[in-house]
């Protein structure tokens, strides 16, 4: 039987870039394969060729569909021919509903109007038939990324797609949401659906995937059976080189218990608005300088809220106190709690980050300013440049120069950048949401160095991280939030994963 | 924060060397229908145009810059030079005071406007289009539907003066000279100061042409004034504005907060930047750029009549766009702006000297500011 989806020899070159070379690859009907590699890799290359996106003919070698040679000009054609590509950037129409858009641009018609019972009925049906509890006249706006990917995943379905190419599902889901979605996925598989999965989560991967091919430097390095291989064997392949230690988090100072707390949280409540219902309640904990303090849950468990409102840039505070450094804290804008000493780097670095069109030195100075001020109110530009080279070369930005454009960049050094800024401001506390997401293996090492080397010269650190290995392998102590209250409080000694996923639920259920 | 050396490709030769011959093409257009076009009269009136159009975009650059627009400052125009008419020549205010109360009445109205967007979350489109009814009709009222000259009788005063004094010849020189030497001070210190601390710069004899051709187009500009009678007011506030704006938008933190806030709001809020301080800041700003536009725009017509600051909103916008300036914020430099100045003047004044119709210099104007959004999203891409 020849492969459901063959790429021969496929080499795509951009000016001065070549971003794929000779990439073998196929995939059998009914397997799930996992693409892994490196940001950089040519992954994302890899997935816009196979879908259309870049046609027929602006590329070398040749793609197989079935055995014959596909020439997909378009998305449309890579979609006629079964492909069915879900990415981060979701492709649904936020103002319209589930079952609007599951139907987009095929909408079932009674004559020349829309058949609006029928419609609701078949993606009533759809939605049971993947057991979600969604009302299909729910708007899209209204739901939850992992929401929204599953929906994205129903309308493939719907569409007879027998290819499903997911690029990075679960970057934004929490794990028991990555649960519901693997299960969907081998459900699909053993209905004959085959799908590519590219993750940066290799536990996800060897989870789920029944072969690995692995990218790296555009090309294709190896395809393994996921019973004929392991975790580091597959890490290796992609960095070309061992990573021992995943999560090398080096002990806190050794006074780090003795000393008094930095930041200190007393039965916190905060609501979105004055006066509406509290979305976080009765949060209370400590942070020592030279500690990592982890903050776990599950989406919607209010973690990214409560270092939003630390930082003064959420909700309204009905109850409680926050000291920093003994003082009350109550920022009302980021640029207070930045002027005490305390600074986020945030989740969506794209949206929330980065000023995607300026340089990487423009970021990485854009907190900092006053610093380099000098009178009459001018902007020492050689002082802000050697500080802005010091962070490029520390944080070891790959790009020709800090006058490089940040949007260009990959995710990994784009985070980088992020850091950066945050860092240059001198905090005394540095909180962290999400800071290796969808960043490849090498970038997180670099990240978790970072940290350690933050936490030495006394900084401490807050971190949300939705992956508890993660979590469990560069905190101090984990908080669980569940529904915005404190799940449970554990030190390193009892991170144990069961515990702290109940921790998370706990409340939940109750 | 350009790169120090770009390398000079064929694709980045043409975008820069677009506006240049958009320009000539212009003038090469005009002067051969009507010989008057380089005559030193008109070029002197061309001049002083495009100083008052200029001043007014230099404003609407900084509010473009973080993505908002101002469409009241046509008819603001109108109003404050209304005022300042109004006070002199019926109230028999002395000029000075005049005008200076004007100026506080434009700083006062921005900054309110400035105030209610940022405050109440309005988009600047509405509230600005408010306004401009709104001025629009505070100016009809304060001058009565009628004309209010800028001076009593024939005395000259400070306002009437703003259009019909010339910098003596010398004076004109000396100036240009001043200005020269301030900038190639400026430049040799930046790049001593880089030299200093190891970084790149330009290679000297690049920086000694470029030298080379700001002080021929400086002092070419004072020499073509002097024909006819010397260096206009006007010119020298345009100068001082841009020189301001520069300053103001490359070398402080405030200017750096507009690209900014244009390029990313959210992320420039929670970078620590007060937003909406720089925000009124920019309008503020906007506020003086039209104070200015108003007095000159309003002494070159001799008197203040309804018809003053019409459109003048949507050739500041078009200036600012065909000079290179994102509509939706972030990128723009002052150098384009005063070209896309000089080429929105230079296509109104030569199709006044040719005595063309209204109806098509409506047309005309609105074709290029089509012409120069398109532009705008091509390129964005």
């Amino acid at each position: 039987m020849p492969p459901l989806l063959a790429a021969r020899a496929l080499t795509k070159r951009f000016p001065g870039v070549v971003a794929l070379r000779d990439v073998n690859f196929d995939l059998r009907p009914g397997e799930i394969h996992a693409l892994c590699g490196e940001n950089g890799a040519g992954k994302s290359t890899l997935i816009k060729l196979l879908a259309g996106i870049y046609p027929h003919g602006s590329y070398e070698g040749e793609l197989a569909v079935d055995g014959a040679v596909a020439a997909f000009r378009s998305i449309r054609d890579a979609e006629a021919a079964g492909l069915a590509v879900i990415t981060q950037e979701f492709a649904l129409v936020d103002e319209l509903s589930v079952a609007e858009n599951i139907f987009l641009g095929r909408a079932p018609r009674r004559g020349w109007r829309i058949d609006w019972p029928e419609m609701h009925r078949r993606a009533a049906a759809l939605l049971a038939d993947f057991g979600l509890a969604l009302a299909p006249e729910t708007p899209v706006r209204e739901l939850g990324i992992g929401q929204k990917q599953l929906v994205e995943i129903v309308r493939a379905i719907d569409k007879r797609s027998r290819i499903l190419v997911l690029d990075e599902p679960t970057a934004a889901l929490t794990e028991q949401e990555v649960a519901v979605l693997l299960g969907h996925l081998r459900r699909l598989r053993s209905q004959g659906t085959a799908c590519i999965y590219i993750s940066h989560k290799l536990d996800e991967v060897f989870a789920l995937a029944d072969r690995i091919t692995v990218l790296r430097d555009g090309a294709s390095v190896v395809t393994l059976d996921r019973t004929a291989t392991a975790i580091p064997e597959v890490i290796r392949h992609m960095v070309g080189r061992e990573i021992t230690d995943l999560f090398p988090r080096h002990a806190p100072p050794a006074d780090a218990a003795a000393r008094p707390p930095i930041l200190e949280v007393r039965n916190l409540d905060v609501a979105p608005s004055p006066g509406a219902p509290a979305r976080l309640r009765d949060i209370s904990f400590s942070l020592r300088p030279g500690e990592v303090l982890g903050f776990g849950g599950l989406m919607g468990a209010g973690r990214t809220e409560l270092l939003m409102h630390l930082f003064g840039a959420w909700g309204h505070r009905a109850a409680g106190e926050v000291r920093l450094e003994g003082q009350p804290l109550r920022a009302r804008s980021p640029r207070e709690a930045i002027a005490r000493g305390l600074v986020l780097a945030s989740e969506d670095r794209r949206r929330y980050g980065l000023v995607l069109d300026q340089q990487i030195g423009f970021n990485l100075s854009l907190s900092s300013l006053p610093r380099f001020t000098v009178p009459p109110g001018r902007v020492d530009r050689v002082a802000e440049f050697r500080r802005n080279q010091d962070f490029f070369a520390s944080l070891r930005i790959k790009a020709p120069d800090q006058q490089a454009r940040a949007g260009g960049l990959s995710g990994g050094n784009q985070q980088k950048i992020v850091l950066g800024k945050a860092l240059m401001t001198e905090p005394k506390v540095v909180l962290l949401d999400e800071p290796t997401r969808g960043i490849d293996v090498g970038a997180k090492l670099e990240v978790y160095e970072l940290i350690n080397r933050l936490t030495a010269a006394g900084q401490a650190v807050v971190l949300v991280s939705s992956e508890l290995p993660e979590l469990m392998g560069m905190s101090d102590r984990i908080v669980m939030l569940a529904a915005g209250r404190i799940g449970g409080e554990f030190a390193r000694r009892d991170f144990h994963p069961e515990s702290l996923l109940a921790a998370a639920m706990g409340r939940l259920a109750a | 924060m350009e790169p120090i050396s770009p390398s000079l490709n064929f694709r980045r030769l043409l975008q820069n060397l677009a506006m240049p011959l958009a320009l000539l093409a212009i003038c090469v257009f005009f002067a051969t229908r009507e010989s008057a076009f380089l005559g030193p009269r008109n070029l002197t009136q061309l001049i002083v145009e495009f100083s008052i159009t200029g001043t007014l975009a230099l404003g609407m650059f900084m509010i473009l810059l973080t993505g908002q627009i101002d469409l009241s400052v046509g008819s603001g125009v109108g109003l404050v030079g209304g005022i300042a008419a109004v006070l002199v020549f019926q109230h028999a205010w002395p000029a000075p005071a005049a005008l200076g109360l004007a100026f506080v009445a434009a700083l006062v109205l921005w900054t309110l406007m400035g105030t209610l967007i940022v405050g109440q979350r309005i988009p600047s489109f509405i509230i600005t289009l408010g306004g401009l009814l709104i001025f629009k009709g505070l100016f009809w009222l304060v001058i009565g539907n009628s004309t209010v000259p800028v001076a009593r009788g024939d005395q000259d005063n400070l306002y009437s003066l703003l259009t019909t004094y010339y910098l003596p010849r010398p004076v004109g020189f000396a100036l240009a000279a001043a200005v020269l030497a301030v900038a190639a001070l400026l430049a040799w210190r930046g790049r001593q100061a880089r030299l200093q601390h190891g970084l790149p710069v330009a290679p000297l004899p690049r920086l000694l042409l470029q030298g080379g051709f700001a002080a021929a187009a400086v002092l070419g500009l004072v020499e073509i004034c002097n024909r006819f009678r010397g260096v206009p007011l006007p010119l020298v506030i345009l100068a001082a504005t841009a020189g301001g704006v520069w300053f103001l938008t490359r070398h402080t933190p405030f200017g750096r907060y507009l690209y900014a806030i244009g390029g990313n709001e959210e992320a420039a809020a929670l970078s620590g930047i007060a937003v909406s301080r720089v925000l009124v800041g920019a309008y503020a700003l906007m506020g003086i750029a039209v104070a200015l536009t108003g007095f000159m725009t309003t002494a070159y017509s001799g008197s203040s009549t309804t018809t003053v600051g019409d459109l003048m909103e949507l050739d500041a916008i078009a200036a600012c766009v065909i000079g290179g300036t994102a509509l939706r914020g972030g990128r723009g430099t002052v150098g384009g702006v005063i070209f896309g100045a000089l080429i929105m003047t230079a296509l109104l004044n030569g199709m006044t000297l040719l005595a063309v119709s209204p109806e098509a210099k409506f047309i005309a104007r609105g074709a290029v500011l089509t012409l120069a959004v398109w532009m705008d999203v091509k390129l964005r891409r």
